[in-house]
């Protein structure tokens, strides 16, 4: 959910490359992609060879877990707040982190800023990479590398956030008028003063509004990075599930819903504040 | 606007901007006094991190590669039968949840409170969840995949669905349309460019997600990532890690490909 912004954006460009494609080719190469997700699918389905009759008992069992589950067990409330509030703590660090390293490498991978195309070309590759692996796997390496406990967490998202940050603070960056940097190059500026005085002043606010999107994305995978061992609230809700107390994983769930929900509610606050102002 | 306001509103703007970066570095302190965190300990960790990565885990084993695959594909169809099942039931749903086409507002605040409900819990806790009642394997991964696609699918066609030209519909509605004939005709037509466009998005997430979904039981690469470290072998680790990589990222190109062809 966190690429929200990213996405609808790219749904944009994709309606206006709609205009130009002929509609009755469209059709017809629609048709062929068609049969082939149909193809493809029961295709898919034969390899996975599911087991549907333990879709069945399954489905019975699952209602009963459910049915254990209520009503929530909040006896264990301290570790659980704890442990929730070590989840912030690891979302905050690790948004923080990541946003000063992406803001220097943003201005090096951005194509109307880069002082080289090969290192715009480098730095993007490189944070295309990180953000290919999945956060819970650097989260996996990093435990191995330095021990359980938050500070994996930490690093993991870091990461992962940075790969992502690098992405969106250029594409803003590139999306400044070029008229701008072009009247500060032709009075003799030298690059760091374009970029202070003329680049970093535009895109502001839409850095602004990545890092409040980043911060909620991070915040969600804070709090599962503890279910393989990087702590925080995650840990808890894995170990009740596994000792079979559903009653207290319920109780943990419904607290990082809560806080989940609440970043969402907040940013969206202010992402519409941040609009109006702009 | 005179002088003295603009510079005022200067004034107020830099005090602000102060506030919040005060703000930030406050709540920093007190996350690094809550993890114990410091910036040796960061380095250090990037350090041993990048130690790992580049001594432990290199070279990746190629002759592990065989035993790899198959699990890389079952990743691959995992993802697919969630996003094809997930696309067609979110479809038929998000008719009832969009304001546009809603045939009733009760019905549609209960699918959008379902879709949250769906979306907002973590992919991972799901499968945590069903694995106690479906067992391991890729049927749980296949199911968990499923849930999280339909939540996030029925919310992006919903809103795509309450951004359609109007002016359609209430044309097909003056004719004496019936509500079928006016779906079939004035939305699914505008809408299918976005179908198309969030199924494919979905499908780079059910990907991500679905090396996620391994690691606490549900089948494909992120259990056999799981296992590895478990036993030591970051050899393997790594392959599997990098075929994690390949498959995201020609998922990605992929996609990309198919929206700029058809769209």
């Amino acid at each position: 959910m966190a690429n929200r912004l990213e996405n609808a954006a790219s749904l944009i460009t994709l309606e206006a490359k709609l205009s130009e494609t002929p509609k009755a080719n469209r059709n017809h190469g629609l048709r062929w992609y068609a049969l082939f997700a149909v193809v493809f699918f029961v295709f898919s389905l034969i390899q996975l060879n599911l087991d549907y009759a333990r879709l069945l008992s399954g489905a019975e069992k699952f209602a009963k877990t459910v049915s254990l589950m209520f009503p929530p067990d909040a006896s264990q409330w301290k570790h659980v707040l704890a442990a929730a509030v070590e989840s912030i703590q690891v979302a905050i660090l690790g948004t923080v982190l990541s946003i000063i390293i992406s803001f220097f490498l943003a201005f090096l991978a951005a194509d109307n800023t880069t002082p080289h195309k090969t290192v715009g070309w480098l730095v993007r590759s490189a944070a295309s990479l990180l953000r290919a692996i999945p956060t819970l796997i650097w989260a996996l390496i990093f435990i191995v590398a330095v021990g359980m406990g938050p500070l994996p967490g930490v690093l993991a998202i870091t990461v992962g956030a940075a790969g992502s940050l690098v992405k969106v603070f250029a594409q803003s960056l590139e999306e400044v008028d070029e008229g701008v940097i072009e009247a500060l190059r032709s009075t003799g500026a030298s690059w760091l003063q374009i970029i202070l005085q003329g680049v970093l002043p535009c895109a502001l606010s839409a850095l602004l509004a990545w890092c409040v999107m980043r911060f909620e994305g991070d915040l969600a995978e804070s709090t599962i990075l503890g279910a393989v061992g990087a702590g925080g609230i995650g840990f808890e809700l894995s170990h009740a599930m596994r000792s079979y107390r559903f009653d207290q994983a319920l109780f943990v769930g419904f607290v990082i819903f809560i806080m989940v929900f609440s970043v969402e509610i907040v940013s969206n606050r202010l992402k519409l504040r941040m609009r109006k102002r702009a | 606007m005179s002088a003295e306001q603009l510079e005022r509103m200067k004034r107020t703007k830099r005090d602000q901007l102060i506030l919040v970066l005060v703000l930030i570095v406050g709540l920093s302190v007190w996350s690094a006094f809550g993890t114990s965190f410091s910036l040796p300990a960061l380095w250090g960790g990037f350090g041993d991190g990048a130690r790992f990565l580049f001594v432990d885990l290199m070279p990746p084993d190629i002759s592990g590669l065989p035993d790899l695959i198959g699990p890389a594909l079952d990743t691959i169809y995992m993802s697919f039968v969630a996003m094809f099942i997930g696309s067609i039931i979110a479809g038929a749903l998000s008719i009832f949840a969009a304001a546009t086409t809603s045939p009733h507002p009760v019905l549609q605040v209960a699918l959008r409170a379902f879709s949250a409900m769906f979306r907002n819990i973590p992919v991972i806790i799901w499968t945590i969840l069903l694995v106690a009642s479906f067992g391991l394997g890729n049927l749980v991964g296949t199911l968990s995949l499923l849930i999280v696609s339909i939540g996030m699918l029925v919310r992006c066609f919903a809103e795509s669905l309450e951004e359609i030209d109007m002016g359609q519909v209430e044309a097909l509605r003056a004719a004496g349309a019936s509500y079928w004939q006016v779906i079939g005709q004035a939305v699914l037509p505008q809408f299918l460019p976005s179908f198309i466009g969030w199924s494919l998005y979905n499908l780079e997430i059910n990907v991500r997600a679905s090396t996620i979904v391994g690691m606490v039981g549900g089948g494909g690469l992120g259990f056999a990532i799981q296992s590895g470290i478990k036993l030591f072998q970051y050899k393997d680790v790594s392959m599997a890690v990098i075929l994690v990589l390949v498959i995201v990222l020609a998922t990605e190109m992929l996609t990309n490909r198919i929206r700029r062809r058809i769209i």
